[in-house]
């Protein structure tokens, strides 16, 4: 009775011993379901990529869903285990009180550290995936593409190509494309979902999204930011085609411009 | 005049109140609708035909000083400026009359009154609540139902849009409201061993300023809507409809509400504690309601601030947030989010805080390391402040500063985490009484590891390009709002229950409600998580056909939440009327709000109490705990608390406590020598029995 109130007990009792070890490996089971369905489920539903960036961006979903697994399986373990094993039945309040532990500084400890260098590691990861977005932005002298917003339709505009516009957006296949974003009234989002683009374009400011596309297609660009009634239908058709095939396209446009 | 001569007689010594006896929400309405009528007479015929002007009847200055009007003349009406003008005039009010103030023998009528007793304001935020959510929740129908399959459009775009905006803000104002208001006022004051909030009358304002807000907020559906969603971000809110007048006042005027309460409940909890009551024995609900209540008096004015110069915008024709003007469309969002973030804490800190107040109760075990869950709330208080502009990552605002938003964002996991490790080590080798406010907790904590992980991904900059302002942020935040903070308020309410309403909750159909609501909650939030990765926006009143899935598997999600929480309700009411009577501690808890009896007396204690240990102690022996010379080397049945004299003046607003005053001096005389047997907490502690029962079968474990 008095050793059981300093906490925890310095030799475990075989029946405490033999409940950490289930509650173990409930983790460890909880923990492969987890991964397994962080490895297919998130980067699955977010559908094939078409740019450089998207392949990062599931990735990243895919890393930290595999990092933030074991960290939720044994919180949902532990909540699990206590309901089968330790569940008072009746109506009654329990006749006796659970272990009286008032805290375990080894616990806070661990718990404390491995939060904090999982939180690190996703800081690092977070920065070096966006100095290598950057870089290669900075790096690119790729096609220019005005994008104006405004209720309800997207313009794209070629100011390489003489300026003409469009409402449909072209786009070479791995080449670089820098898009200068403004909005002629509130504020819209620009959002080429498959590349995993999406800047805001604001009234009176001009913001800037480069990306690389590398897979031949069509892809929606949506607005992501409430705009007004007809928000929902604020949606462009890209395409993303051969150099060869957006040169010719790029000539017909100036032709009838 | 017949009325008048009559009530002199009648009704003088029954009515101490004097004029305030007469004032109630009646009047409030009334006061309100003829100051409205003439601040509306007023504004037209002065204001309305200024430049600019399209619509000069239904202007929006005419609108807004229409609203000044309603809103001023039902705080005349309900008597809330008698006090300070009764106080300038040098007319101090007696002791009566501050009894009548706070309900003193008033019935029901008490809870339709400016009344400052802090379970009445308790019970009035419960019901204005529940209210809030009634209507927020039928909005939600009305949102889920008009998307259920592609181009159903039920109500239609224009409808559609301003309904999300109601919802978005009726929600955040009722889980703001939700466990501050009703247990932050009813049970803290009790917690803490006091006999009322520090500000009585305050405290009545805080509550009554929301009151007449509600219908102002409601008549924004009748004037287009709010179809900017609830962050109303500029222009879009310029060239909106008058409803957005109606949310600017009801912003403007909830701000005022949170910053006096937030106010109150703070100094209360600094100086009107019980002798004893050092801050580390103070019950971690009570650390939860008041750093977010300080959070919110930090954050909320600048919430104000950012719709007055919005109002401006609209009204005057300033240029704030007029681009081509030289307005910013950035400074909107940066007071809007300097707000957004630690809101979301005022929202999540006092329903989390619930449920690690009663963990350890139904786990009858002690809060697992008191001082992690200190640091943890401290910690997510502090860094909240400095992680807005996450929301602002694809502006375009300020790119550089990016990796630091990113890195404080990712810390507050640290704090968030440690919180979860103290529910889980409370939890861990409990015996876990699984009844449905702990069962609410488990459900909580399922729901925030959910809100937790998917918040990883949103802080993370380059995955935030794919996931902003996709479904997948809505799913998020009502993963941590809805499935957190107010499954957390769910699990305080029917653990506070009996306490507030004196009846037991039923707890077969509560839980039949309770998981009903939840199964589906799960279904329709994980299904907006996978249409969201897809990339469907959210707020969008009709999608393409690849959405259309998980959108109808959404739709039927919602009505089983609408199942389980209207049976959950009913359950609530019909438990209020018709409920088995509730013994004055049912759960066998240690805090001295259960200590009292029920239904708690005005002002709680006879005999203020003492305190002596923190109210923790579950399976401990009770001597081995008690560091203080203080109180008595204990009572084998008086764990923590030990009531003695009241001679702490400054606690007691109405000073004279009408049925004690006699016990009160009686034990005064023997200061020091606490008679074991004061019974000042009613005329038994049955929660104490099982926990020092429990002492004696340790070794099972």
């Amino acid at each position: 009775m008095t050793q059981t109130t300093e906490a925890p007990p310095a030799a475990p009792q075989p029946k405490q011993r033999s409940q950490t070890r289930q509650v173990v490996l409930m983790w460890v089971v909880l923990t492969i379901l987890l991964e397994l369905f962080a490895l297919f489920v998130p980067a699955h539903l977010m559908g094939a990529p078409a740019s450089n960036d998207m392949i990062d961006i599931e990735n990243s979903m895919t890393v930290f869903s595999v990092t933030a697994a074991p960290v939720a399986a044994l919180v949902w373990a532990i909540a699990i285990y206590s309901l089968l094993r330790w569940r008072h039945r009746g109506s009654g309040p329990p006749d006796s009180a659970g272990a009286p532990i008032r805290t375990n500084v080894k616990v806070v400890a661990v718990w404390t550290a491995v939060s904090s260098l999982l939180c690190l590691f996703l800081f690092i990861w977070g920065e070096v995936e966006l100095s290598a977005e950057q870089s290669s932005a900075a790096a690119s002298n790729g096609t220019v593409i005005d994008v104006t917003g405004q209720q309800w339709a997207w313009t794209f505009s070629y100011p390489g190509a003489g300026g003409f516009t469009s409402d449909v957006l072209y786009l070479p296949v791995n080449k670089p494309v820098t898009f200068r974003v403004t909005s002629e009234d509130v504020v819209h989002s620009f959002w080429v979902v498959q590349l995993g683009t999406k800047i805001d374009a604001n009234p009176g400011e001009t913001t800037t999204a480069s990306v690389t596309p590398d897979k031949l297609g069509t892809y929606a660009v949506r607005c992501a930011e409430l705009c007004g009634i007809y928000h929902a239908y604020m949606e462009a058709k890209v395409h993303v085609v051969s150099a060869s095939d957006f040169r010719a396209w790029l000539k017909s446009n100036k032709a009838q411009g | 005049m017949t009325d008048i001569q009559a009530t002199p007689t009648a009704v003088t010594p029954s009515r101490p109140g004097g004029l305030m006896g007469r004032l109630n929400i009646g009047t409030g309405v009334l006061g309100g609708l003829i100051l409205m009528g003439i601040f509306w007479l007023i504004a037209y015929a002065t204001l309305s035909h200024g430049p600019g002007d399209t619509d000069s009847f239904g202007s929006d200055r005419v609108i807004c000083v229409t609203m000044v009007g309603w809103l001023l003349g039902f705080m005349i009406g309900i008597g809330a400026f008698n006090g300070p003008v009764r106080w300038l005039l040098g007319k101090d009010l007696a002791t009566e009359e501050h009894q009548f103030l706070a309900g003193k023998d008033q019935g029901i009528g008490r809870y339709f009154r400016y009344t400052t007793d802090h379970k009445v304001v308790g019970i009035q935020y419960l019901v204005l609540t529940m209210t809030l959510f009634f209507v927020g929740g039928s909005l939600a129908m009305m949102i889920r139902t008009d998307l259920i399959t592609p181009g159903s459009h039920l109500f239609g775009l224009q409808t559609y849009n301003a309904v999300v905006g109601l919802h978005g803000i009726i929600m955040i104002i009722a889980t703001i409201i939700m466990v501050t208001g009703p247990f932050g006022n009813f049970i803290m004051p009790i917690m803490i061993g006091a006999r009322d909030m520090a500000f009585p009358r305050l405290n009545a304002l805080s509550l009554w300023l929301i009151v007449p807000a509600v219908p102002v907020l409601l008549s924004a559906a009748f004037m287009g809507g709010i179809p900017t969603g609830w962050t109303a971000y500029a222009p879009l809110s310029n060239e909106a409809p008058p409803g957005m007048d109606a949310y600017l006042m009801t912003i403007i005027t909830f701000a005022i509400s949170v910053a006096l309460s937030g106010m109150n409940i703070t100094v209360t909890a600094i100086t009107m504690r019980a002798r004893g009551l050092s801050v580390v024995r103070l019950p971690i609900f009570v650390w939860g309601v008041v750093t977010a209540s300080l959070l919110g008096l930090v954050a909320f004015p600048l919430f104000m601030t950012a719709q007055i110069l919005e109002g401006l915008d609209r009204t005057a024709g300033t240029v704030f947030y007029v681009a081509q003007n030289g307005g910013s469309v950035w400074l909107y969002q940066n007071l809007f989010w300097l707000m957004g973030h630690p809101e979301v804490y005022v929202i999540l800190i006092p329903g989390f805080c619930a449920v690690l107040e009663l963990a350890p109760v139904f786990a009858r075990k002690p809060l697992f390391s008191y001082r992690t869950a200190v640091v943890g709330i401290a910690g997510i208080v502090g860094l909240s402040g400095l992680v807005w502009a996450h929301h602002m990552y694809i502006t375009g605002w300020a790119p550089d500063l990016g990796g630091p938003f990113m890195l404080t964002t990712e810390m507050i996991s640290v704090p968030t985490g440690l919180l979860i490790l103290v529910l889980v080590g409370t939890i861990w080798r409990g015996n876990v009484w699984t009844r449905l406010p702990m069962m609410a907790g488990y459900a909580m904590i399922w729901n925030f590891i959910i809100g937790g992980v998917t918040g990883i991904y949103l802080s993370d900059i380059p995955v935030d390009q794919a996931l902003n302002g996709s479904l997948f942020v809505t799913a998020h935040f009502h993963y941590t709002l809805m499935g957190g903070a107010f499954v957390g308020g769910i699990a305080g309410l029917s653990y506070w229950f009996p306490k507030m309403t004196g009846r037991m909750l039923n707890e077969k159909w509560g839980a039949i409600g309770f998981w009903t609501s939840q199964a589906g909650f799960q279904v329709t939030f994980m299904s907006l998580f996978a249409i969201g990765l897809a990339g469907e926006p959210r707020r969008v009143g009709d999608f393409p056909l690849t959405f259309a899935a998980g959108n109808t598997v959404a739709t039927i999600g919602a009505y089983v939440i609408m199942t389980g929480m209207l049976i959950y309700l009913g359950t609530l009411v019909w438990s209020w009327k018709y409920g088995e009577a509730a013994p004055p501690n049912p759960w066998g808890a240690k805090t001295l709000e259960w200590q009292t009896p029920t239904p708690v007396p005005l002002e709680n204690f006879e005999v203020l109490p003492v305190v002596t240990s923190d109210f923790y102690g579950y399976g401990e022996p009770e001597p081995a705990l008690d560091p203080e010379p203080v109180g008595v080397p204990a009572q084998p049945a008086m764990a923590a608390a030990v009531p003695v004299p009241d001679t702490v003046p400054e606690s007691v607003p109405a000073d004279a406590v009408t049925s004690a005053p006699v016990t009160s001096a009686a034990v005064a005389a023997g200061e020091t020598a606490v008679p074991p047997q004061v019974a000042a907490t009613g005329e038994q502690e049955p929660g104490e029995d099982p926990a020092g029962a429990g002492t004696a079968k340790e070794e099972e474990q």
